[in-house]
């Protein structure tokens, strides 16, 4: 017996934990140039620019307005999830159509390892390509001059959906392959985003609040200017979808050709766990309730974003000063000139303000505000307008003259002292004339109470809308009629001897001269 | 071994004059439909049918404007649009492509009856309540969409079809919300209108003829990714 003492030492093999995540990383890589998700991107691309970017362009230049339509109803994510949960279904059934299912459970890893490689693909470029698209959309709005904060989180809100959606899709497809599985999974998009948005319109409160097109109550002026926006309701709606897509991605290795047992325990864990973070973003959006910034979830609020955006306004104005928020100063000359005529009309009277500050606008439970009353308060008196909850030139088709007759009818509300209701017939009178010196003759005036995006008062006592003509009658007009006739000078003094019980609600309409 | 007895006939099998009967013609035809999932095409179409009569009977129309109203009609046309085209993806390839003469009007004859089983399954479908537009409305669009599917198969290959009617359900919506009212976007414009009548039937003309000519698409995508 001899040792062979010259024989070749064998060299040591390179340890495993180094070659995992070069082959993981080997085959991501793979599965990224074999995609199907980069074919649909120039779609995508063309029908996010009609739907999401087109439309936005018609409103003023605020974050919140300009991405209402797109991030707040959830247009981007409509532009994308029919498309990635089609491909992501199409990748997901690709061994089941090519029959090679049961060859990969010989290969070299766990089948569950595979597929999770192959949906990662699917998922870097469809949420990466989000991302860009959305990037490239607010860098055009940043371009533009867009005023405020955008609203990152809802972008985050809209990178988990297509997460989760490809998570759905894939594991549709693997589990059911077959030619009809990517259509009817972008089919079954389509009709998720459909309810979605059916749901969400008629619901303003509780679960219904976790789903992604429902913009009730949680995206309105004057969040990211005058307060930051409320990351409460987007992180309950994080926790849902990346639920669901944990959820669903575990499943996928619950089967027995999977993997080995262990592997598939961690697929039990991870299913369970999704649906445990899913369940939880729901009972979380079901606690929420409507603050004045925004939807506030207590589990998760942080009362450091109550805090208001510190700003110097910026103010106009000889005499009577306007002072707005910077991000608003393009409204500034508008608004200033919108005052104005009210402003000579109660010059001189008792309660009147001496300038005007721009309050921040309080959340209401529907869509947008509907519309908040201005406010006199403070020695001296200062009007305080919830710009914000306004109507402002230009979007929604608000022109120019429907705005400014707004202003002057919230400041005429105020200074009657009719708060937040109707008013008395008396207020009501006088206010009626207070807008026809402002330039609003009476005839228009049931036409400018109609109108859109103002508070619930002025429909009570106006007309259909600024469309439809309503004649100026009843003992409320006849009333103003009467005291418009009034000499200014003898009109002024009386309405100086009686603003305080005007105000009080003691006068009647027989009292008016 | 001999190739003596190759000529003759297997036991009980029909003879030569009767193979080119009626029966072997129906026989073709139903091979066809079969390898293109006509069947499961037929059940899902009439699983959306029955989504409509659903959606129309329980009032889930979406609050607001047009494009909210329109919005679960026109989710299960381009549905059913989607299925339609889905059903152009032969697996057979160049062999069906070289031997199969009759395959022209086998594929002219399966889109043309899956879509009007399709008008047919959504006709039912909307006796579940008002369906908006009405029946001339519903029998449009699903055929434009189709067409726009029919056109994608010849485009982009059978497999990808679907991405044509789900992403003109996209463009539609918007149009509708955005108040857009050029005759392409036919579901945009009002029932009676002509010209989105004629655009709708022209692109469903132009996807019935291309498909019949050239069939669809055997894609590199189908097989590699």
């Amino acid at each position: 017996m001899t040792v062979a003492t010259d024989a070749p030492a064998r060299r040591r093999l390179p340890s495993v934990g180094g070659t995992v995540p070069l082959t993981a990383a080997r085959l991501l890589r793979l599965e990224l140039r074999h995609n199907a998700m980069p074919w649909l991107l120039p779609l995508i691309a063309a029908l996010f620019w009609f739907d999401s970017y087109r439309p936005s362009m018609g409103m003023p230049q605020y974050w919140v307005l300009r991405t209402f339509w797109n991030m707040g109803q959830g247009h981007t994510i409509v532009d994308f999830v029919p498309f990635v949960a089609g491909v992501a279904a199409w990748m997901g059934s690709r061994d089941g159509r090519r029959g090679t299912a049961d060859l990969l459970t010989a290969a070299a890893r766990p089948r569950w390892a595979m597929q999770l490689a192959t949906w990662s693909a699917t998922a870097i470029w469809a949420v990466g390509s989000y991302l860009v698209f959305v990037g490239v959309m607010f860098a055009l709005y940043a371009h533009q001059g867009v005023r405020g904060e955008p609203p990152w989180w809802w972008v985050a809100v809209g990178a988990a959906a297509i997460l989760a959606c490809s998570a759905v899709g894939f594991a549709v497809g693997a589990l059911y392959p077959s030619r009809f599985t990517a259509p009817l999974a972008a089919f079954g998009a389509l009709v998720a985003m459909a309810m979605s948005s059916q749901i969400g319109f008629s619901h303003t409160s509780g679960w219904a609040q976790i789903l992604p097109t429902n913009s009730n109550g949680n995206f309105q002026p004057d969040s990211g200017m005058l307060y930051p926006w409320l990351p409460d309701l987007p992180i309950a709606r994080i926790m849902f979808l990346a639920g669901i897509a944990v959820a669903a991605l575990g499943v996928l290795g619950l089967p027995a050709a999977a993997g080995g047992p262990r592997l598939r325990r961690a697929a039990a864990v991870a299913t369970l766990a999704g649906l445990a973070a899913a369940g939880a973003g729901v009972a979380l959006a079901g606690t929420a309730r409507l603050g004045p910034h925004g939807l506030v979830i207590p589990a998760l609020h942080d009362a450091a974003n109550d805090r208001p955006i510190a700003a110097t306004p910026d103010c106009a104005g000889t005499g009577f000063r306007v002072c707005l928020n910077p991000d608003y100063r393009s409204e500034l000359a508008h608004v200033t000139a919108a005052l104005a005529p009210v402003v000579r009309e109660v010059a001189g009277l008792p309660g009147a303000p001496v300038r005007a500050a721009q309050t921040p606008a309080i959340y209401s439970a529907g869509e947008g505000q509907g519309g908040q009353a201005m406010t006199i308060s403070g020695h001296p008196p200062v009007l305080g307008m919830p710009l914000g909850a306004l109507g402002l030139p230009g979007a929604f088709g608000w022109t120019d003259g429907m705005t400014a007759g707004q202003l002057r009818l919230l400041f005429a509300h105020a200074f009657v002292g009719a708060g937040n209701g109707v008013g008395t017939p008396a207020q009501q009178a006088v206010q009626a004339v207070l807008l026809q010196g402002a330039g609003l003759p009476i005839a228009m005036q049931p036409n400018l109470l109609g109108s859109v995006g103002l508070p619930s008062w002025a429909p009570a006592t106006g007309g259909p809308g600024p469309t439809t003509p309503v004649p100026a009658t009843g003992p409320v007009y006849a009333a103003a009629r009467r005291l418009a006739a009034q000499p200014p000078a003898a009109r002024h003094a009386w309405l100086g001897a009686h603003l305080a019980a005007l105000r009080a609600g003691q006068l009647t309409l027989a009292q008016l001269p | 071994m001999t190739a003596a007895g190759v000529h003759q006939a297997a036991p009980g099998a029909a003879s030569a004059p009767a193979a080119r009967l009626g029966p072997a013609w129906l026989r073709l035809a139903w091979l066809y439909l079969v390898s293109r999932r006509a069947p499961v095409a037929l059940a899902l179409l009439a699983g959306l049918g029955a989504l409509l009569w659903v959606a129309l009977h329980w009032h889930w129309n979406v609050a607001g404007g047009p494009a909210a109203q329109m919005m679960f009609p026109l989710v299960t046309e381009a549905g059913a649009a989607a299925v339609i085209a889905a059903t152009t993806y032969g697996p057979f390839g160049e062999p069906e492509r070289a031997t199969g003469r009759w395959l022209p009007y086998l594929r002219l004859g399966a889109a043309v009856a899956l879509t009007a089983a399709a008008i047919g399954a959504l006709a039912l479908g909307s006796t579940g309540g008002g369906l908006p537009g009405g029946f001339a409305t519903m029998a449009r669009n699903v055929a434009g969409m189709t067409g726009v599917g029919l056109l994608c198969a010849i485009v982009l290959g059978g497999m990808l079809a679907w991405t044509g009617p789900v992403a003109y359900w996209v463009l539609a919506e918007a149009a509708l919300a955005n108040g857009l009212t050029t005759p392409w976007i036919w579901p945009a414009r009002p029932p009676a209108d002509r010209g989105a009548a004629i655009c709708a039937y022209l692109v469903f003309a132009a996807g019935l003829a291309l498909i019949t000519v050239r069939g669809v698409r055997e894609s590199a995508r189908d097989r590699t990714t």
